[in-house]
Parts: structure tokens; sequence; C-alpha cells
């Protein structure tokens, strides 16, 4: 009996443990939260003034050694970069080592050490850190400025630059410093290609021998070491570190807009708008709001839970991330938020980013929406502190910034008292989306939607430099029209004005044979083209002694043939064929329909030209250049339709290199682009009256 | 002299595995009955855990024609679940002090949360949520396809040399699945209908093709009894879980390509077949790639960018996958440089891999930065369980983070060179050439 209801028992016990589901809805509430222990590293400084924090954290065998400066930011006007630039000439040699020596010893102890104009950071495995750190005293002590190393960094640097043309983002971050800063501020100064060439040697060894010194440097010494063991080593390696007096420069604080403006930057063939809206703020590190403003700026766009973030990505699917920043400085910050979105949605975006910009300042956030980014803060800060260099970072921070000396030890309750008015204080103070510049890197068909949020109605162009855009066509002088442009171009290209004399000049003329060696895709070919009075053509690429494509028309009828088949030319094609096989047709366009308007002046290659449209009789149009000074031709653009493709392309041709030939100057050089190919073609001879039998023509 | 220089050498060698020794991370391994593997790992210096769930499912697992599910997976299984709001996912974990991401490789879906170490229920109770039953409805459909959609033009339109894994592999894989990219096809997303969700959903979203692995600070016996508490009732997997077999017939001639793209540099990229990850000759292929770039004095650093000067960036990079790969080269020209010459002086380099034993010395320092990468990957508590789960869902054996080392060390001077020969070779490769699209 006894046995059995224990049976029963423990079976019951067992289905009834089946049988109560798990109420999953019930979310599991925290444990007593962990106590974080912020340890304070050991410091001791040497007698140069060079400060050195000592963080110890055994987990792995490794320690890192990062030299930062605490200079203020120099103006570096028309040699740009220099700045960045001797930062990279650090590592590459000392008075001890050259370039590859360096290189060489380093990779072989599996360390790694790279420099900038703000420090120097390296790291190796513990049993290295001897011979790590004395490579990093030799390359701060020591380093060796060479003219070669420079040129080569001049070179990689500007290729850098060329590869970052077409980066959107890029373009965005360019623009925006010199909209918010200005350009007379160094952080609204732009590295171009231009400021790159004129960096010299001079201004590197200058920048090096002023700033990097002792007495502005934090030495961090992160990883398996002791104070004990690392502080000799340090001594003998950096002891001979001269202090010096080191300049501080101030600078004016940039002020916000006194509205807001739209600033837009084209960008051909994008298919999304990278949105920025910014302007400069004063808040330094030490100001006291900077804790508050952080949490604000978590609740508005930090991450991918913030308002931004769920707005625009999650509600709207405009984007796939909104956020935005709110920086503090101790020359000037910066509140930016940012998105990328389709090009069709961008003054959708804008609007929500104005309803969530505004939403900020004018109500109070939610109790709970306080209490979940309280805590996001504090727990993003207790991850930090997974990384040994947070400890050393912080220990530097309130140094560098006179921050109070318990700031971070304190760091989670003042996160902890941040309140509801607190937080809509911070954001009417902060966030003024009234006095932002509105920054869109995109393609302009889409501009005039976004003119509503300017307060002017009235967008601003600018280049990918932030220089204002101007269009660059000017109106012709005044006297100038279409017939003149083409008059002055019928002289310049026969050598005769129109009129008997010219005609007089042409009828001479019974055929042409124009030779041409070219080259597509890499790739050599051979063209010739053959014209013969008063309206045969032909037109032969020929690859070796095969013919790969040839056109012709005899007068009245037009055939192609190559490797693509034999086929004839019907149609409208054969009409347009017949069309432009009349020989000498630019100087009697006005006998055969074509019209001429002129559109005003642009520079092409660097030379004013006259831009004009040319009109056929079908209606087909061209636009065309002609050199101002020379009369001559240098440059035509038509968009071609073709069953055979799938959108129309357009097609640039450009002509230089005119030479004459029997009293007519004919261009040596073409090149043609159209889609992604280019045909560059050079006359080798042109032949005239050479007696081209009719058959050239079948 | 030279018996000097190797017994420094031999010296060196021991000293090294005795140094990886003394790092061993320990950890915790098993198996719940519906399949599911969980891997503990304890680390107690930073009160934080890394909750982490692999689930064995990526780009090769998917139907031809409905090429991108796994990674729009990635995308939808943060919409919510039955108990789970939408939209709330991320929002639980932030607000509750922690953070989260996901990513999606040819072969594998990787969730993970980071959360303070005193939520560690909550980020089991949360996994728990998106394996048993996530939510997986028109709406959430509807928003993450225009968000992966932005994802695609941010990715691959409109950021320079962008499309370049895509192009690689469309080209160099012809029968494997391969051929596509975790990103896939936005058109099949726009086709797929709810069920065709659902039903990925439940073949690959199971118990039995997941991994659980733990990182941080936590009581271990508590763990265990909250992992069963979530798990252990979630149903193992009933439909048949069946894994692509198809083997990429051997290369026997180079295919050569020409890629248009809105960039101002000149690009070259190379992929060569190599075989699958954990294999001998991956790693010394793998090696190979390190000779050749990693450090200021490795061969292409040196010689292309420094001293010939032909390139702003060029670099070799395995690219490890379950099944056999490609290993590739990716070299932007310097301005006015072309792209033919650059491509002639990374060959060059591969040549002499190919012709000549790399120095005793070199192979030393390409020994010494391994131990050095190998101490580095586990700096983080989500490194180590995402690695602990890496190896033991490719390779069975989640010790390898403490063992793999000795994998790379086997590899000989000669072995370099006979993969140099094996897999380097030009009717092996796809090069594409990127140039600027004409304006």
């Amino acid at each position: 009996m006894k046995k059995l209801s224990i049976y029963i028992l423990s079976l019951t016990m067992i289905t009834g443990a089946f049988a109560q589901k798990l109420d999953r809805s019930k979310v599991p509430a925290p444990a007593p939260a962990p106590k974080i222990n912020l340890s304070q590293p050991a410091t001791f400084t040497l007698p140069n003034g060079l400060k050195v924090f000592v963080v110890e954290n055994h987990k792995l065998p490794k320690v890192a050694f990062s030299l930062s400066l605490d200079v203020d930011p120099v103006l570096e006007g028309d040699m740009k970069g220099y700045v960045d630039i001797t930062g990279q000439l650090l590592e590459r040699g000392t008075t001890n080592r050259t370039k590859q020596q360096l290189d060489e010893e380093i990779d072989f102890i599996g360390a790694t050490l790279s420099t900038s104009a703000n420090g120097v950071y390296a790291s190796s495995l513990k049993k290295h850190q001897a011979k790590i750190l004395e490579i990093l005293s030799d390359v701060v002590l020591n380093s060796d400025f060479k003219q070669e190393e420079l040129d080569k960094l001049k070179k990689q640097t500007i290729s850098g630059i060329a590869s970052s043309k077409d980066d959107p983002d890029a373009i965005a971050a360019n623009v925006r410093s010199v909209l918010i800063y200005g350009k007379k501020h160094p952080y609204g100064e732009i590295t171009t290609e231009e400021t790159v060439e004129n960096v010299t040697l001079e201004a590197c060894k200058n920048y090096y021998k002023t700033y990097f010194r002792p007495n502005v440097s934090y030495l961090a010494v992160v990883g398996d070491v002791s104070v004990k063991e690392i502080q000799p080593l340090i001594e003998k390696y950096f002891a001979a570190w001269e202090k010096a007096d080191v300049p501080v420069n101030k600078y004016k604080m940039p002020a916000a807009p006194k509205q807001t403006e739209v600033a837009f930057v084209h960008k051909e063939g994008a298919s999304q708008s990278v949105i920025n809206i910014t302007y400069p703020v004063n808040l330094k590190k030490s100001n006291p709001d900077v804790v508050k403003t952080r949490i604000l700026n978590s609740i508005l766009g930090g991450s991918a839970t913030a308002r931004l973030f769920m707005n625009l990505r999650e509600k709207h699917g405009y984007t796939y991330g909104a956020y935005s920043t709110l920086s503090a400085d101790e020359l000037v910050g910066y509140f930016n938020a940012n998105a990328k979105v389709r090009n069709d949605v961008t003054d959708s975006a804008l609007t929500q980013f104005m309803v969530e910009l505004n939403r900020i300042a004018d109500e109070k956030v939610t109790a709970d929406e306080l209490q979940g980014m309280k805590n996001y803060a504090s727990g993003i800060f207790a991850y930090t502190l997974q990384d040994p260099q947070t400890i050393a970072r912080f220990a530097i921070e309130t140094e560098k910034y006179k921050l109070p000396a318990d700031y971070y030890a304190t760091y989670m309750e003042q996160i902890a008292a941040v309140t509801v008015d607190d937080v809509k204080e911070m954001a009417e103070k902060y966030i003024t989306p009234n006095n932002a510049i509105i920054l869109v890197v995109g393609n302009k068909k889409i501009a005039d939607k976004l003119t509503e949020f300017d307060a002017d109605q009235k967008i601003s162009y600018y280049d990918i430099y932030g220089n204002d855009y101007v269009e660059a066509l000017k109106p012709a002088p005044e006297g100038v029209t279409a017939e003149t442009v083409m008059n002055k171009y019928i002289e310049a290209k026969y050598g005769v004005a129109k009129g008997k004399a010219l005609d007089k000049k042409l009828k001479k003329i019974k055929d042409i044979t124009v030779r041409m060696d070219a080259s597509i895709q890499g790739q050599s070919i051979n063209v010739t083209r053959y014209q013969k009075a008063p309206n045969k053509f032909a037109n032969a690429i020929t690859m070796g002694t095969m013919v790969i494509q040839k056109q012709t028309f005899n007068g009245t009828t037009g055939k192609s043939s190559g490797m693509q088949g034999n086929e004839d030319i019907t149609g409208d094609d054969l009409e347009d064929l017949k069309f432009s096989s009349v020989m000498f047709l630019d100087a009697k366009y006005t006998d055969h329909g074509i019209t001429y308007e002129l559109l005003g002046v642009e520079p092409i290659n660097g030379e004013d030209a006259y831009k004009m449209v040319q009109t056929k009789p079908n209606g087909e149009t061209e636009t065309e250049w002609f050199n101002v000074a020379s009369g001559l031709k240098v440059k035509s653009m038509s968009v071609q339709e073709n069953d055979k493709m799938p959108e129309p392309i357009t097609v640039v041709t450009e002509l230089s290199d005119y030479k004459e030939v029997n009293g007519i100057m004919f261009a040596h050089k073409t090149k043609q682009v159209f889609g992604p190919q280019t045909l560059d073609m050079t006359v080798t001879a042109v032949e005239i009256n050479t007696k081209l039998g009719d058959e050239v023509f079948e | 002299m030279k018996k000097i220089l190797i017994s420094t050498a031999l010296c060196l060698a021991v000293f090294t595995g005795a140094n990886a020794q003394a790092n061993k991370i320990k950890f915790e391994q098993f198996k719940l009955d519906n399949g599911l593997n969980v891997i503990l790992h304890q680390d107690k210096s930073t009160p934080i855990v890394a909750v982490t769930v692999l689930y064995h499912v990526g780009s090769k697992n998917e139907d031809p024609n409905r090429t991108g599910f796994a990674h729009f997976f990635e995308h939808l299984l943060f919409e919510g679940s039955e108990n789970i709001g939408r939209g709330e996912y991320m929002k639980m974990v932030s607000s509750n002090g922690g953070i989260l991401n996901a990513n999606t490789s040819f072969d594998r879906t990787f969730y993970f949360e980071i959360l303070p170490s005193n939520q560690l229920e909550l980020g089991l109770w949360m996994e728990a949520e998106r394996m048993l039953h996530a939510k997986i409805d028109e709406t959430g459909v509807e928003t993450q396809r225009e968000v992966v959609k932005e994802e695609y033009r941010q990715s691959f339109e409109n950021r320079p040399y962008g499309s370049f894994l895509m192009e690689m592999f469309g080209r160099a894989f012809e029968e494997h699945p391969y051929q596509w990219v975790p990103i896939g096809s936005l058109e099949h997303l726009n086709q797929a209908k709810i069920e065709e969700f659902r039903d990925f959903y439940k073949t690959w979203y199971v118990p039995n093709n997941a991994t659980l692995s733990i990182a941080g600070d936590f009581d271990i016996k508590q763990a265990k009894q909250w992992i069963n508490k979530y798990f252990s009732e979630i149903p193992k997997g009933t439909k048949k879980i069946e894994r692509p077999t198809i083997v990429e017939p051997e290369k026997k001639k180079e295919i050569r390509d020409t890629v248009y793209d809105n960039v101002q540099l000149p690009a070259v990229m190379m992929g060569y077949h190599t075989p699958a990850q954990g294999t001998p000759d991956a790693y010394a292929v793998e090696m190979l790639a390190q000779i050749l770039s990693q450090g200021n004095s490795s061969r292409l650093q040196k010689s292309i960018v420094d001293e010939q000067q032909k390139a702003l960036f060029v670099g070799a990079f395995p690219f490890p996958t379950e099944d056999p790969g490609l290993s590739l080269m990716f070299g932007i020209a310097n301005m006015g440089v072309a792209i033919n010459d650059l491509e002639v002086a990374i060959d060059k380099e591969v040549e002499k891999v190919q012709n000549e034993l790399i120095s005793e010395e070199e192979f030393q320092k390409m020994k010494n930065q391994i131990e050095s990468d190998m101490v580095s990957k586990n700096a983080k508590v989500e490194g180590i369980a995402e690695n602990l789960a890496n190896y033991h869902v490719y390779y069975g054996d989640a010790n390898l983070i403490n063992t793999e080392i000795d994998r790379y060390m086997k590899v000989t001077r000669e072995d370099l060179k006979r993969v140099a020969n094996k897999y380097f070779r030009k009717d092996n490769r796809v090069v594409l050439h990127y140039l600027p699209k004409e304006k």
C-alpha cells in the first residue's frame, strides 16, 4: 500500500510538473544590480612632464601603450592635411631605423604600432613589451622626416581623396564641417588634392618639433603589467624626451544659423539622399549638462531603439538607420541627425526628422522612456569597462578636461539623477531645428521638394567641398548670335568665310579618306572613314586584317556588314544616314534645314566655349560647343536611342588637336564616350582626292 | 651559425605552446533533449553577460528562387514574438541596459545580446521567445522588406566597390549556392508569400539547429536552471534539414570581366577557389594571405604600396567558408596607375611564393603574428561566446578555441609553397576590374 501511494504520489508530481506549462508572458525580473568597481590607475610623472597611467589587467598576456597629446588644433590653411600627414610620417623611419626596419621589427613580434597627429598606439604580447616600448620611444623621440616618404604619402593621400570623391558620406562629412564651422576654423578646413600638393616637409617637421612634447603628453599603459616592472622601462626610454613650451591656439566660437537653411550637394546617379541636420553647439566636456544631454540624445537618436530609428526605420521603412549625435568638445561641439533614405522619400523623411526634433523639446518624455534610456546608458557604461583601455581613458579625460576627480566613479549615480524635466530643459537648450543646416547630398532631381524646409524657401547649392556651386553657363557677350558663331566656325575650319569662294574651294574636293588608330577597352582597332561628293559615305572598323564592322551609303541605299552579319539599312535609319552623308554638311547647314540656338558660354577643358543646340529637320537635337578663341568645334553631345538598347545612351564626343590638311582643319584627336565605354581615336592620315572608286561605298 | 638560428626558433615554438596553454578558455557544454547545444563560459571580470544563439542557416541553404531569406530573417526576428510586442525586442534589451545585434553569412545566422549580468534571465527568455514563437506576419515582412531594400542601396549600390562580393561570387560559382551573397535578391523577397517565410522559420529556427552560447559574469548552476526552464520545452524541429551537397566543379579557365561602377579609382579583385575552412590546406591558404598582406612588412604592402607605389590599398583576404570557397585579393590603383600594371604587380608577388620557399625568419614572423592574433580574438566575452559556437558548429569541437593554433603551427614552409601552386593558379580564379563609370 505504502509503496504504491509513494509511487502514485511521485507520478502525480511528475505529471504535475509537465502539465504546469511555463507562463511565458511574464518578463523575467532582473536579479539585484551588480556592483561596479572602478579601479583607479596608478600614475607617475617623469621629470620632463610626461604623465603615465598604468592599468593592470591580467586577463590576457597582452600589453598596450597609448601616448596621446593634449594640444590645441592648428589652422593649416592652404596646406590643410599636413598635420595628419605628420602623424603618418612618424612611423616612417627614425634616425635609428629605416621604415623597412621598423615594419619588419614590429611585424616580427606580432605587434601593432600606429601613429597619428594626436599620438601613438602600440600593443604586443607581454613577452615583447620591452621591445615594443623601445620602438615606440624611438618613433616618438627620433622620427626622421624624409622627403621621399612625404612624397609617397602625398601621392597616397591624393589618391585617397580621389577615391572618396564619389563617396556620398565623405562628401557630406566635408560639406557639413564647412557649413557648421566655416572655412576659417580648424574643424572647417577641408583637405583637397591642392592642399596636399602644397604640404612641405618643413611644415611637418615643425609641427612635430613644436607639439610632440612630453609636457603635453599622456602615456597610458594597460594590460598584463605592474607599475613596478614598467616604470623603470618607461624611465629608460622616455627620460631623454625634452620638454618645451607648446603654443596655445584660440578660436572664435562658430554660431548656429539664424534660421534653418537647406543646403544641397548634387551627386550624379545617386539612388539615396544622405541627410544631415546639423549645427554647432557650445558644450564643453566639463559642462554639467553633459550627462543630461547624453540621456537626451539617447532618447532622441542615440541608438537603434531611439525615437528617430523607431520612426524613420521601423515605422516608415524610409531608411536602414536614423541616428543623432550631440557631441561635447573643448573647442566647439555639434549636433547632427542623419540618415540615408531613398530618393523619393527625402522630403517625407525630413518631415519626420523635424517632427521628432520638435517633439522632444515640446513634450516631456515619459518616465518609462527615461528609465529605459538610463538603464541603457548605465549598461553601456558597464559594457565599455570590459575594455581595460576605458579605465585609462577615464583617468586621462579627468585630467585633460579638468573633470571632478570622482566624475567617472559617480557616473552611474549622475545618470540615475537625470529627471524628465532635465531632459526637456536640455532639449530646449540644445535641440534647435529652427536654427539648423539641413544638408542633403543626393540627386538634384529631388531638390525642389525640399524648398519648404528652408526658412527663405531657397535652397543653397554647394560643390563637394562646400563651395557655393556656381552654374557654369554664362550669357554670351552682346552681339554674338548662333549665326556669328557658325560663321566663325566655318571660316576657322575651312579657311574661307561662307560664300562663293568657299563653295568654289569645297567643289574641288571630290573625296576624303580619314584613317584613324583607335583603342577601345584596351583593344587596338583601325577606323577608316570615306566620303565622296556629293553624299557617298563609308566607315570601316578593322582589327588587324579582320573587318569588324562596315557601314556604307552609296547615295541611295545603305548597308551594314561585319561580324554581326549583313543587313540593309532602311526606314528612319536610312534617312538619317542619307542626311549625315552629305559632304561638308556643316558648311552648308542652312541649305539643309539645320538650325542652331546659342545657349551661352561655359568652359570646356578650361577654355571658354559657346554652347549651342543644333536641331535637324526631323526634330533631333544635339548640343555642340565651339571654342570662343579658335572658333572650332570642341565637343558635342547627343542622346541616342536604338531598339537594341535597353535605355537611351548619351554619346559625348570631344574633338582636339586640329591640324590643317589641304587648307581644311581636321581634328586629329577624337574621344567618344558612350555609356560606360570610351573610344579614343587618333588620325594617322587624311587623304584628299585619291579618286575613290564607287565600289568602296557599296 | 645555422644551428643557433634553428635552436632559437625551436625555443620560440616551445614557448608559444606553453603560453597558449596558460590562457586556456574553460567552458562547459551540453545538449538538451530537443537537440539544443549549450556552451557556457564564465568570466567574472566585468558584470556583463553575452547571450548568443547561432542558427546553422545561411544563404547557402536558400532556395535559388528565394535568395536573401536567411538575411531577411535576421531582420524579421526582431519584429517581436507572442509575448514581445512589435518593435519591442530591441527596446526591451536597451531599456534593460543591453545591446544587441545579429549578422548573417553564407553559412550561419548569429544573434547576440550583451546585458548587465543581473539580466541573464531576460536574455534567455527573449532568445527562447525568438526560437519558440517569433512573430511572422505581413506587417513585419512589409516593414523589413523596406529596411532591407535600404540596406541594399546603402551597402551595395551607393558604396564604392560595394558590389564586389556579389560580382565576384556570382561569377566564381556556377553550381554551388555561394553564387549568391546573403543580401540575395530583392525581387525574390518581393515575390515570397507569408507561408514561405513561416516554412523557413519552422525548418531552420529549431533547437536542433541552434547553439546557445553564453559568456560572462553569471552563476553556472543558476544559468542551467533557467536554460532548462525556457528552452527544454521548445519542440524539436520536424521538417527535414537538408544541406547543399553540390560540389562546384574544378575550374580550368580564368574568368575575367569588367565592372563599371561609381568609383574614382580603378580596382582589381581576384578570387581563387580554395578549400573549405578547417581543412589543413585552408590553414596554409590563410597563412599565405597573411604573408602577402598582414602588416606593413608584408609582401604586397611593402612592394606594391610602398616601394612601387602602384596601389592606394592592396590586401589578400582568406574568406573562410564551410564549403570550399574563395580566397580574395583586392587592390585599388593609385592615381595614374593602369589597372593592368597593378594586376601584374600582384601576380608577381604570388609567383614569388609559388617559386621560392619563404625564409625561416619570415615564417617565424608569421607564427608570432598568429600567436598574437589568437590571444586578441578572445578579448571580449561576446567574442568568446561567438568563437565557441563557431568552433562547435563548424568543426564539432568547441575546444578548438584553445587548440586551433596547433593546426596553424603544423603548416610548414613547404606547405605554403605547395598551396600557392595548387590553388593560386590563374586558371583557378576570377579577375574583376572595377572601372569608373563615365558620367
